[in-house]
């Protein structure tokens, strides 16, 4: 029921609101801890991300300082060396990447986009939140009880025979996954039942065709990583043998498990990056999007592709040489519909009004690494190339060209986009573009040496290496401080704006969808009248800004 | 409170809202579907190898899936409309049999093809057996 | 946005009247996300229960005689009494829904703890059967798996027939902790409809859970063949 308070009462300064914003309409803690307000569950995600991501990121600052000398220059042994690297991998994937764009950016975006007062399920939405915040309490008490040393992958047999603090760390995964799960289910049922009167499929943002192939995957590939990291908790525990050689078991089974799971995963992480890219794109070009239809189909592909080629990741693991072929050739498909995104971005930006604002710097350095990323991904689909690739740092640049450089950078690309429509004010906007180009340079120059001497063969999770490389890895390492100091700037500017930014514009970008056509920051219940969707999307035509 | 519409205090109607329809099935239809799902039961049980002594080999797998696969069907068309149901109730359902099906491809024709070029084909070559020291 | 509270009909009789929640336009749209939403839930159960399948699908292909050998050793009797219990429980289950969708406060009240009934029954013969296994060596995990002479001469010379009985311990276990969980919402059930809360106009609750007890019953409606009448 709607508590509706009359407009001449609580009417904020801006003095032209019928109903106060979200953040003002209560105050206190319980109003935030308890609330059910997609927006404000949005924003607790957004916090709580953010948090994980400096943690993360700290811990991958400690890693690149260690690898400035052949012998390791920080941890005093290789042990702590592979808690670290685990750890930063287990804060960036699953705490960070998996929920950090659907779960805040378009749990905040995704209802305004449809017009709609809220998500179909407040209450499970608040619950994920929740079993989110469980698990990683529960991943950080793991870290207290005895780090994990196994990567985020906990291969078995190694993962048996280690700590027992895999058993905690699984358990957080499975709540964690299960938090990913509702929030998938939720939006699902969102964009099926919640649209605004006249909003057909055709008349979606591509951003919600994105949020819905992603959420497919979520809601189908969770469960079996959840039976995955339960049977290993198990193995550990009580020894049932199904991943164990020791006791009959196979654990080329468990990397089945892992990847039927892992690979949508990175989909899962990628998928809403290009939804933010395909928003920024058209609204910072004033054009709208080139190939509306392809896209969105080709957000369905990618996520059906994804479950045919979890494979690639096991050419050295020992399955058959069968399915080996059957995998590459399938991975090579995945190249497809990803072009076709990459080309459609690019034509949409040519010969549009480019506004070279922050949100649009970070989405032209998403479309740069991008590019890489995708590209170094053939290489290492290709069966013969990949066998000499393994293992190696190609892959760690290739996977951070993908989850850093593309979908982080998307993330921010989102942040400083609906920034103004989450709390009506804006950030610098010089500080910002000074930062994306920052981000943009130090990530090639943290990760081009990476390429580099990954295809000489440094092998990944190493904790010291032979001098040969060591020019490699001390350029890889300053990129990594030029990032450090990129985001410890973006930091600081957004909390600043929080302060003192001056304040947005209803419609800070000009934006044509229902997300802009509420009031800045949104009402409770989003919107002053009920939407109606009559015209064309993404139609600048008439009264645009150019 | 009853049928009608009546105003509460305040801005606010009270709407009654008569738009929910839904399918009811029939005694019989419950009862039948049942008893047929009982027979399946003895079915399956009759012509199991270790209750009858049939031998009909490694078709003997596949016929007790086939058989629960009707059993399955038959819960799910019927016990839980989904004969009835939207289409999209029934994608969300059946479709995640399609992608388990995946799940089940791939892994088996991995442990499947094992054998072409490496005779130990995935079985451990020690194997500890009960009773072995 | 709109102001207005909507509820839906309610018959006559004692019952409770259900207001729809502020963020629907109507009825029918909050029954039907309600639904699609316990679809997908159900979705993720399904691939969930699927790992576990393909599991045993593939370590059966790796041990077939152990399987074979293995799965002669569990009570087919109590396996098939347990399937009966099921199948009658997912039957008046069925016909709990219906009565909540006709409005028979009494009859859904009946329907629900017949199913609770059977499921209790279920769960004694799970009992029986585990702790018949306990008493003679049998325990799930590997550690403490030391089968005594009534078994031993069975599981001679079979390789890890520990495997087939730890995911067997496995399946029916998770499968066991379903049954239970499924037992407490029909307990709720119970307890609600006989307040008159569930009606024509508004029995998502039984609807959602009559689901759920179903697709527990197609779960077990695989796994027993395939443990106890393993080929």
């Amino acid at each position: 029921m709607t508590t509706h308070v009359p407009a001449a009462e609580t009417a904020p300064e801006t003095g032209s609101r019928k109903e106060p914003s979200y953040l003002d309409v209560t105050k206190g803690f319980w109003s935030w801890a308890g609330t059910l307000d997609h927006k404000r569950i949005g924003l607790m995600y957004l916090i709580g991300v953010t948090a994980a991501f400096l943690c993360g990121g700290i811990l991958a600052l400690l890693i690149r300082l260690h690898l400035w000398t052949p012998t390791g220059a920080i941890f005093e042994s290789n042990a702590v060396y592979n808690q670290v690297f685990t750890l930063h991998g287990v804060f960036m994937v699953f705490i960070f990447i998996i929920p950090a764009i659907p779960a805040s950016i378009a749990n905040f975006v995704l209802p305004l986009m449809l017009g709609a007062p809220d998500v179909a399920l407040p209450r499970l939405n608040l619950a994920s939140f929740y079993l989110w915040l469980t698990g990683t309490i529960m991943a950080i008490y793991s870290i207290m009880s005895g780090a994990v040393d196994t990567g985020w992958t906990f291969y078995t047999p190694y993962s048996l025979q280690t700590q027992q603090a895999v058993v905690s760390m699984g358990l957080a995964i499975f709540t964690l996954g299960f938090s990913s799960i509702f929030t998938g289910l939720n939006f699902i049922v969102t964009i099926h039942k919640m649209r605004a009167r006249g909003q057909t499929w055709f008349k979606l943002p591509l951003f919600c065709w994105a949020i819905y192939a992603t959420s497919v995957l979520q809601v189908l590939a969770t469960p079996v990583l959840g039976i995955t990291v339960l049977l290993l908790a198990f193995e550990h525990l009580y020894h049932i043998g199904i991943f164990d050689p020791a006791h009959g078991g196979d654990p080329v089974l468990f990397q089945h498990f892992f990847w039927f799971y892992s690979h949508p995963a990175v989909y899962i992480m990628i998928l809403p990056a290009m939804g933010v890219i395909s928003e920024v794109v058209t609204v910072h070009s004033r054009k709208p999007l080139f190939g509306y239809k392809l896209l969105a189909f080709s957000s369905i592909s990618i996520a059906v592709i994804s479950f045919l080629v979890w494979g690639h990741h096991m050419f050295t693991s020992g399955e058959s040489e069968f399915v080996m072929l059957a995998f590459s050739f399938l991975t090579m498909l995945v190249a497809i519909p990803t072009a076709i995104k990459e080309f459609s971005w690019v034509a949409t930006i040519w010969g549009g009004s480019v506004a070279l604002t922050a949100p649009m710097l970070y989405a032209i350095a998403f479309l740069i690494i991008f590019a890489i990323g995708g590209l170094t991904g053939v290489f290492l689909g290709t069966l013969s190339v990949d066998i000499h690739l393994h293992d190696t740092y190609f892959v760690v640049a290739h996977f951070h060209a993908v989850m850093m450089g593309s979908t982080a950078l998307a993330f921010f690309a989102g942040v400083h986009h609906w920034w103004p429509k989450m709390f009506g004010r804006m950030y610098n906007e010089t500080l910002a573009k000074i930062s994306a180009v920052l981000i943009l340079v130090g990530f090639n120059v943290t990760f081009l040496p990476q390429f580099a001497m990954g295809s000489q063969g440094m092998p990944r999770r190493y904790a010291t290496y032979i001098p040969e490389w060591q020019i490699y890895h001390q350029w890889s390492t300053v990129g990594a401080v030029i990032l450090g100091i990129g985001f410890a700037l973006m930091l600081g500017y957004l909390i600043h704006s929080l302060f003192a930014g001056r304040k947005a514009a209803a419609n800070e970008w000009g934006g044509v969808t229902l997300d802009w056509e509420s009031p800045t920051p949104p009402n409770l219940y989003n919107f002053d009248d009920e939407p109606v969707v009559t015209g064309e999307l993404y139609d600048y035509g008439q009264g645009a800004k150019h | 409170m009853a049928h009608g519409t009546d105003t509460s205090h305040g801005h606010g109607d009270t709407v009654v809202d008569h738009s929910h329809h839904a399918h009811v099935c029939s005694f019989q239809a419950f009862f039948g579907i049942y008893v047929v799902l009982l027979f399946l039961t003895f079915v399956t049980v009759a012509i199991a190898e270790p209750v009858s002594g049939l031998h009909l080999g490694s078709a003997s797998m596949l016929v007790a899936m086939a058989v629960a696969a009707v059993k399955a069907s038959l819960v799910m068309t019927v016990f839980m409309h989904l004969r009835w149901d939207t289409a999209m109730n029934n994608l969300a359902f059946l479709g995640s049999l399609i992608f388990l099906s995946l799940l089940f491809l791939f892994t088996l024709a991995d442990h499947s093809t094992r054998q072409v070029a490496d005779p130990i084909g995935g079985t451990p070559v020690d194997v500890k057996r009960f009773g072995e020291n | 946005m709109g102001h207005s509270t909507i509820v839906t009909p309610t018959p006559q009789g004692g019952f409770q009247t259900h207001t729809v929640a502020h963020h629907f336009k109507t009825a029918e749209q909050e029954f039907q996300s309600a639904k699609l939403a316990f679809w997908l839930f159900l979705a993720t159960e399904v691939m969930l229960f699927g790992g576990l399948f393909a599991a045993y699908i593939y370590f059966h292909d790796v041990y077939p005689e152990t399987f074979q050998k293995g799965g002669a050793l569990l009570d087919w009797k109590l396996g098939a009494l347990n399937t009966g219990l099921l199948l009658t429980s997912s039957w008046t289950m069925a016909m709990g829904v219906r009565a909540s969708q006709l409005s028979q406060r009494k009859p859904l009240v009946w329907w629900l703890v017949l199913t609770v009934i059977c499921a209790a029954g279920f769960m004694v013969v799970k009992y029986i059967e585990y702790s018949t296994k306990y008493h003679h060596g049998i325990f799930a995990f590997t550690g403490l798996f030391s089968p005594d002479d009534h078994y031993a001469p069975d599981l001679m010379g079979l390789a890890y027939p520990q495997l087939y009985f730890n995911l067997y311990f496995t399946m029916t276990g998770i499968h066991g902790l379903h049954v239970l969980i499924g037992m407490i919402a029909i307990a709720w059930l119970i307890w609600r409809g006989a307040q008159g809360r569930f009606h024509s106009g508004w029995y998502t609750p039984v609807e959602l859970v009559g689901l759920y007890w179903h697709v527990v019953d197609l779960i077990w409606i695989f796994l027993f063949p395939l443990l106890y009448l393993v080929p």
